[in-house]
């Protein structure tokens, strides 16, 4: 990793990110309470909105989307407004203003610019937004004009994040995308002209059709494009998908693990030297970018979940709601909250679930957060990792960039 | 109810798989009214449910038909049943010594096969009433004349008047009950001597304990007789005796000529083993019968449990089974590679499907069993001779004199047309052509030497397949010989792993190392270190593969939040981490020691 990168993330990344409550929580615990516990990060607490529809399903997708329910559209923006009061109202009296929020499909973009600024809207008159807040949505490019970027940029968004995934268009094809690599760069530059301020764009690597050049210049064109943030996924065969079908009907062949890793190297070396930090397993972020939403996640920070599908998790307890449109619009409109399902987890699967998700970030964890989840950094295992270059020298726990990907690997070993 | 001898038929069915022996016993039952259409189940001899999806008898059993003949007087036709296969010679040999007359049963599409010929021979060689029957006579394919020609060269007797039968549609049947008691003689024995009765078979049962299958020969045995055991010198008291019409019905006695069962109160099968001779304590007979053989091993193999702490449950699986079948011999070994187990010795391949099958399906077992081998003695160069049933134990080569292997004579029938691929198939394992015979003009049979090692590789398999399925094997054990055999061991970076090593002729080696390394790079999932695959001969290296380092391992997403799905699947991973097997740095999942030690594929 070059020194600049280095630079960035620790800009970037310094450290818990630590924001203002409004007023004091009854049951705040200081750091150092939540580090003898498993590393809940008390200084994050996020609202993830889910947007469950499409206009097409691509062919790697498991999500939790629908194609069609044009009707469902705009009664279901009005539900997540009527869920975020439920959702609120069970965090007490006094509920912590919110350091992200973000707005993920599925494709937000779909619904019409109104009605997203209305949901912001009321998340903002419900919990407050911290000072400096990063507020994200999700877009497709073919659902970015002119009066999608101006909406959002004036509902206050301060994050797009665009599935690019490709600048090759055969692999676009091949990915089922609706969209062409020239339509990228078209709306990249309607959101800078709108106002928006930070975009993320989302890439794909180990397609179909793809190959080595076409992955690299798909990288140099992304980086052209200047995004503050940059996302870049190995293709995952999951089996409810098309090409899940494909793969295990023969006619498909899964990614090559080795082709995936050639094309990880390409995108360390790449974004290194265009200046992005290799913040997390899959993110660069130019300086002070990295997305905070994300890092609620791998620092267990606590993050409502609002729409079907969506997950939260409240510092101890993970609940998710119904996936189906007409199950969640019916819970609402009953005054319920639409979960469908929740995990308390005990104290070894949450101290295992803490160190697997901080060693996803270049952070890792410091050596007494290490011990405090009970694994020794200078014990045997932490030395052969060393040893074999995927941890780098400590005195912490933290993956190199070739232990990031092999990442499942490290925590087994160490968990 | 002593019966009187000269209404007593005692006999048995030799048949091969699938030539309607079964199907025959039913029909039998039918005419002489033993079981009730209700009772009836199809095929009613074959007992476990085992057997049932095999198709094959494993467990010879006996059934007692009361029949009224033409000649106006009733008769009693003891069935016994017998296993049909090569790995149960022993045991056919000594259902065969309770009879007095065997019916030759043979398919009419498909011609007399080697395992029928081999059972035939030794029927003659007892001294029974041979009676030919020609069955499936309804079948569209049948060859009736051709299988009776065939049957006359065999046995020599007159195609003519040979019975043929359908046992589907009963046709015939009548006919062959009437030759039973006309052509095979009544048991000649002497109710006055000391008892002695012939155990054929003994099965164990979870309430009773041991019911020995038996032969009264001379004498009488009565329930609360103290009973002897003459080969295993084991005294216990008559619980009961009694016969089976066909359940079985408990009797005050059984005398010279009868066949029945005896439970004679002992709760171990090796205690009454097949082939022994009871007699009683009071006025115990002289002579036992003869033919009495201790059970042989034939083909080892280990087993293993993929938990290890299923060991102790192997183990006791192990001692019930034994209960059971007094040829499963076993005793705890351990390996580097999968942890402690049991060597286990075998009558045959199928004897060890069988116990595999059993301990999986009724005990509940997981297990790794290694690729089965053979007992090789080796003469060490002090002198001194070992039997060596595990590879992995061959001491090294330089204090070896030599090394001898055990030899089968092998019977083959197969189609003249086909000659040419069995000859390739025994030339290619080492076989030796003894004789070559015409059963007619389209049929031949082929006698071979052949090392058993070369036989326990899916031998069989490739009969059939080179022959479309109509070539038939038997053998038998003919003794060791001395062969050019070397130990061929197999590394995981550097580290033997000796659940892999195998005994094999020096022009094999080579051809086992490479197939071995390359199985093994296909089955073991890359590690973080690049791995070096070795097969060697001593210090030689005769094979290598690598298995290049692990470069991806990760999640790549964290979708809207779902942290649950990602750690359940990091939980299950470091699960299977911990079931791995650790050779040295590398970690062998448990799959790909069950893979690697398959022997049917390559």
């Amino acid at each position: 990793m070059t020194a600049g990168a280095v630079d960035n993330r620790e800009q970037a990344v310094a450290g818990p990110v630590r924001l203002p409550h409004r007023g004091t929580e009854p049951g705040a615990r200081s750091p150092q309470a939540a580090l003898a516990g498993s590393l809940v990060d008390p200084g994050l607490f996020g609202v993830y909105v889910h947007v469950p529809f499409c206009l097409t399903r691509c062919q790697y997708c498991d999500f939790v989307t629908y194609t069609g329910m044009e009707g469902l559209r705009r009664p279901y923006a009005a539900a997540l407004l009527e869920e975020a009061a439920l959702a609120v109202a069970g965090l007490g009296a006094e509920p912590p203003v919110a350091t992200s929020v973000f707005v993920g499909g599925g494709t937000p973009t779909l619904l019409p610019p109104d009605d997203l600024a209305r949901v912001l809207g009321r998340l903002r008159q419900l919990l407050g937004l911290a000072p400096g807040a990063e507020v994200t949505v999700e877009a497709n490019p073919e659902t970015v004009d002119e009066a999608m970027a101006e909406g959002l940029a004036s509902a206050g968004v301060t994050r797009v994040s665009m599935g690019a995934q490709s600048f090759d268009d055969r692999v676009l094809a091949a990915l089922g995308r609706v969209h062409d690599a020239g339509r990228v760069g078209q709306a990249v530059a309607t959101l800078r002209a709108a106002g928006v301020p930070a975009v993320n764009l989302d890439l794909i690597y180990g397609g179909p059709g793809e190959d080595a050049g076409s992955w690299a210049a798909t990288l140099e064109r992304a980086v052209a494009l200047e995004p503050e943030h940059l996302s870049a996924y190995a293709l995952t065969i999951e089996p409810a998908t098309k090409f899940g079908r494909l793969v295990a009907a023969g006619r498909m062949a899964e990614p090559d693990e080795d082709d995936l890793a050639d094309r990880y190297d390409t995108a360390c070396a790449v974004l290194a030297d265009a200046g992005y930090g290799h913040y997390e397993v899959s993110n660069w972020a130019r300086a002070g970018h990295a997305s905070r939403h994300n890092l609620t996640y791998w620092r267990r920070g606590r993050y409502l979940g609002l729409g079907a599908g969506a997950h939260e998790f409240d510092g101890a307890t993970r609940r998710w709601n119904v996936p189906g449109v007409p199950q969640y619009l019916e819970a609402v409109h009953a005054g319920r909250r639409p979960t469908d399902g929740e995990e308390r987890l005990d104290p070894g699967q949450a101290r295992f679930e803490a160190l697997a998700l901080r060693l996803r970030t270049v952070d890792g964890l410091d050596p007494e957060e290490a011990r405090a989840l009970g694994v020794d950094p200078d014990g045997q295992e932490a030395a052969n990792l060393r040893a074999a270059g995927l941890l780098g020298p400590g005195p912490g726990l933290a993956l190199t960039e070739r232990g990031m990907f092999l990442h499942g690997e490290v925590v087994a070993r160490l968990g | 109810m002593p019966t009187d001898l000269s209404r007593l038929r005692n006999f048995c069915i030799i048949a091969h798989i699938d030539h309607g022996k079964s199907t025959l016993a039913d029909r039998l039952l039918d005419l002489t009214h033993a079981v009730s259409e209700r009772n009836m189940r199809a095929q009613y001899l074959d007992k476990m449910d085992l057997e049932r999806e095999r198709g094959i008898t494993i467990k010879a059993q006996a059934v007692r038909l009361a029949y009224a003949a033409a000649d106006g007087r009733e008769y009693v036709l003891n069935l016994i049943d017998t296993p049909g296969h090569v790995d149960f010679t022993y045991e056919v040999s000594r259902a065969l010594a309770a009879c007095e007359g065997a019916v030759l049963l043979v398919d009419a599409a498909q011609g007399i096969e080697a395992q029928t010929l081999a059972n035939l021979y030794l029927a003659v060689e007892a001294d029974l009433a041979i009676i030919p029957v020609i069955n499936k006579i309804d079948l569209p394919a049948a060859q009736p004349d051709r299988v009776a020609r065939e049957i006359e060269q065999v046995l020599g007797v007159p195609a003519e008047g040979m019975l043929r039968v359908s046992a589907k549609t009963g046709e015939g049947v009548p006919e062959l009950l009437e030759a039973l008691v006309d052509r095979v003689p009544a048991p000649a024995g002497d109710p006055g001597a000391p008892a002695r009765a012939l155990v054929f078979d003994s099965l164990y049962d979870s309430y009773r304990g041991v019911i020995a299958y038996v032969r009264m020969v001379d004498g009488r045995l009565a329930k609360d007789d103290r009973v002897r055991m003459m080969a295993a010198g084991h005294v216990s008291e008559a619980e009961e005796v009694g016969v089976f019409a066909p359940e079985a019905v408990p009797t005050p006695e059984l005398a010279a000529g009868e066949v029945g069962y005896l439970i004679p109160g002992v709760k171990d099968v090796r205690r009454v083993r097949v082939g022994d001779t009871a007699t009683t304590a009071a006025r115990p007979a002289a002579k036992p019968l003869p033919g009495y053989r201790e059970p042989r091993p034939m083909v080892y193999s280990g087993l293993y449990p993929i938990e290890g702490d299923d060991f102790p449950d192997l183990r006791d699986a192990l001692d019930r089974l034994r209960l059971n079948d007094a040829a499963l011999v076993y005793e705890p070994e351990s390996s580097t590679a999968l942890g402690f187990g049991f060597r286990c010795g075998f009558l045959g391949l199928l004897h060890m499907d069988i116990v595999r099958e059993r301990l999986e399906r009724e005990f509940d077992l997981a297990l790794i069993t290694t690729a089965p081998n053979v007992a090789y003695r080796v003469t060490l160069e002090t002198g001194e001779t070992i039997m060596v049933s595990n590879p992995s134990e061959l001491p090294p080569a330089g204090s070896i004199q030599r090394i001898e292997e055990p030899y089968v004579a092998a019977m083959v029938l197969c189609p003249a047309d086909y000659i040419g691929p069995v000859m390739d198939l025994c030339q290619g394992r080492r076989g030796e052509l003894v004789t070559m015979e015409y059963l007619s003009e389209e049929r031949v049979e082929l006698r071979y030497q052949l090392p058993l090692a070369e036989i326990i590789f899916d031998f069989f398999d490739q009969l059939k397949s080179r022959t479309r399925g109509y070539a038939s094997l038997d053998y038998e054990p003919s003794g060791y010989r001395e062969a050019d055999l070397v130990k061929v061991d197999v590394l995981l970076q550097g580290e033997p792993v000796d659940a892999f090593s195998a005994i094999v002729h020096k022009d094999k080696a080579y051809g086992y190392g490479r197939a071995m390394t390359a199985k093994l790079k296909r089955l073991i999932p890359r590690q973080l270190y690049e791995v070096p695959i070795q097969a060697t001969i001593g210090a030689k290296v005769i094979a290598r593969e690598t298995i290049t380092a692990r470069r991806k391992d990760v999640l790549a997403k964290c979708y809207g939040g779902d942290v649950t799905r990602k750690r359940k699947l990091l939980e299950r991973q470091k699960e299977g981490k911990r079931r791995m097997k650790q050779i040295g740095r590398v970690e062998v999942p448990q799959e790909a020691f069950v893979a690697a030690l398959r022997t049917d594929e390559g």
